[in-house]
């Protein structure tokens, strides 16, 4: 019998074993910190908007028919979304492309600092 | 005495919802009157949450803050003279969601820079685990409550029978969310399936954070164990008290929880719990689950099958969490509720 405070050292060991017989080659390790970090390349992305469809959705039980109307409208609407999703858009990749020139800017200000 | 309860959000499905109501039935048993009334309303309520814009309450009447994301025009909720009772259910770090929704994200940031101004301007500050109070009073509060989240068993139905027959299912309940870390699960699931039973099945039971992310649930999911994962979302009650019965093992690998009531759910069925020591899990689970803060995939793919397969281990689990539950019961949780919001009625000032 494994006692639940000996389960952990039995797992440990036996993991040891199987990997010392060829088992759980090059898996890895689970990293439980946030991974995603919001680069310039991750920025540019998100500026160019392009909504998920399938976020638009009834979230009742039985709701497609109210999905059905929802996407529907946005069909109907589409003339209207395009010319916001487009004014939008202008802005963001606008503003990006202002940022990464001060980001150049401080890089070379900063290299000049340096010398 | 009149006692309003105010949320950042409310949805049919949210568990800070299901506890308010929980406590309305307790306010009315008791004699109490008063409404709750949520910032965000999700379809399905009912009109048993009210907009916060029809919110007027009496000089004298309590208010109870539910605080688990930002709540817009929190100035004025704070401008009512009422006595306040905070109750903090803690608030996901926006890091994790950045990338992913960015909405959520920005609610959960405004929850986090909302929160000393909160503790500021409560009559008393309690917490649903004393991990969650220790962020009370790192910002200050003179004196915490401890009020755990109230578990109603009732609509999950009875444990089952305790006999296993069919392949080994591993079951993880919670919001389908970068934080949960259900990417990890999938991965330590295919490993054990891969070393140990290969017809062994996961189900993750969860709302989605979005549907992007759940696609790429799907995605890892195809890759490393084809057919073998299901994703459930919207299941009622009864649904997920069937999932527990079927379940060999609960595998939460979450890195933020600010309680975590599967657990309890779990110790419920009798459903061995393997955990992630993260946030407030060691003081839910106590010692009735297996905790592994091992970085190594494998070690708890091992620990996976050992809670599967040694039947001594697993009873012996069972009975622990049947006992844990005693420290949860709905009168435990009302007593101290009860007591907080009277001394919050009580105080001077």
């Amino acid at each position: 019998m494994t006692e639940p405070e000996e389960a952990l050292m039995r797992a440990r060991a036996a993991a040891a074993q199987m990997r010392a017989a060829g088992a759980y080659a090059d898996e890895g390790t689970i990293d439980p910190e946030p991974s995603d970090s919001i680069t310039l390349a991750k920025l540019y992305e998100w500026a160019l908007i392009e909504p998920d469809l399938r976020d638009v959705r009834s979230t009742r039980r039985y709701g497609a028919p109210m999905t059905a109307l929802k996407h529907g409208l946005l069909r109907l609407l589409g003339q209207y979304h395009s010319a916001l999703i487009a004014e939008q858009t202008r802005f963001n990749v606008n503003l990006l492309v202002h940022l990464k020139r001060l980001e150049d800017r401080i890089e070379a200000l900063e290299r000049r600092a340096e010398k | 005495m009149n006692v309003h309860q105010l949320l950042s959000g409310a949805g049919p499905h949210d568990a800070i919802t299901t506890e308010a109501a929980q406590f309305r039935a307790r306010f009315t048993e008791w004699g109490w009157g008063g409404r709750d009334h949520a910032a965000r309303l999700a379809p399905g309520l009912n009109g048993a949450v009210r907009p916060l814009s029809q919110f007027a309450p009496a000089p004298d009447d309590v208010l109870l803050l539910h605080h688990s994301a930002g709540s817009p025009r929190l100035e004025r909720l704070l401008a009512w003279s009422n006595r306040k009772l905070l109750l903090y259910h803690n608030v996901t770090p926006p890091e994790w969601l950045w990338g992913h929704a960015p909405l959520v994200a920005v609610h959960c940031a405004l929850g986090r820079e909302q929160l000393p101004e909160l503790v500021a301007h409560a009559t008393v500050a309690a917490a649903d685990s004393e991990f969650n109070a220790s962020e009370l009073r790192a910002l200050g509060a003179q004196r915490t409550e401890v009020i755990p989240l109230l578990l109603d068993r009732a609509p999950l139905g009875p444990p089952g029978s305790g006999e296993r027959a069919g392949p080994p299912t591993i079951l993880f309940v919670g919001r389908l969310s970068p934080h949960k870390r259900q990417e990890d699960v999938i991965r330590v699931f295919a490993l054990y399936r891969r070393q140990h039973a290969a017809d062994a099945r996961l189900v993750l039971v969860g709302d989605p954070v979005t549907e992007a992310y759940v696609e790429r649930l799907r995605s890892l999911a195809d890759q490393l164990a084809p057919g073998a994962v299901t994703i459930e979302s919207q299941i009622s009650q009864a649904e997920l008290g069937d999932h527990y019965r079927a379940a060999d093992v609960f595998l939460c690998l979450s890195a933020h929880e600010g309680f975590c009531i599967p657990l309890l759910e779990a110790f419920h069925f009798g459903v061995p719990v393997i955990a992630r020591p993260s946030g407030a899990v060691p003081e839910t689970a106590g010692d009735a689950a297996l905790l592994v803060d091992d970085g190594d995939p494998a070690v708890i793919a091992e620990l996976l099958h050992l809670a599967v397969t040694d039947a001594e281990l697993r009873a012996s689990l069972a009975q622990r969490g049947r006992l844990r539950l005693d420290a949860y019961t709905p009168d435990v949780v009302a007593t101290r509720l009860r007591a907080a919001v009277e001394a919050t009625a009580g105080a001077i000032g």
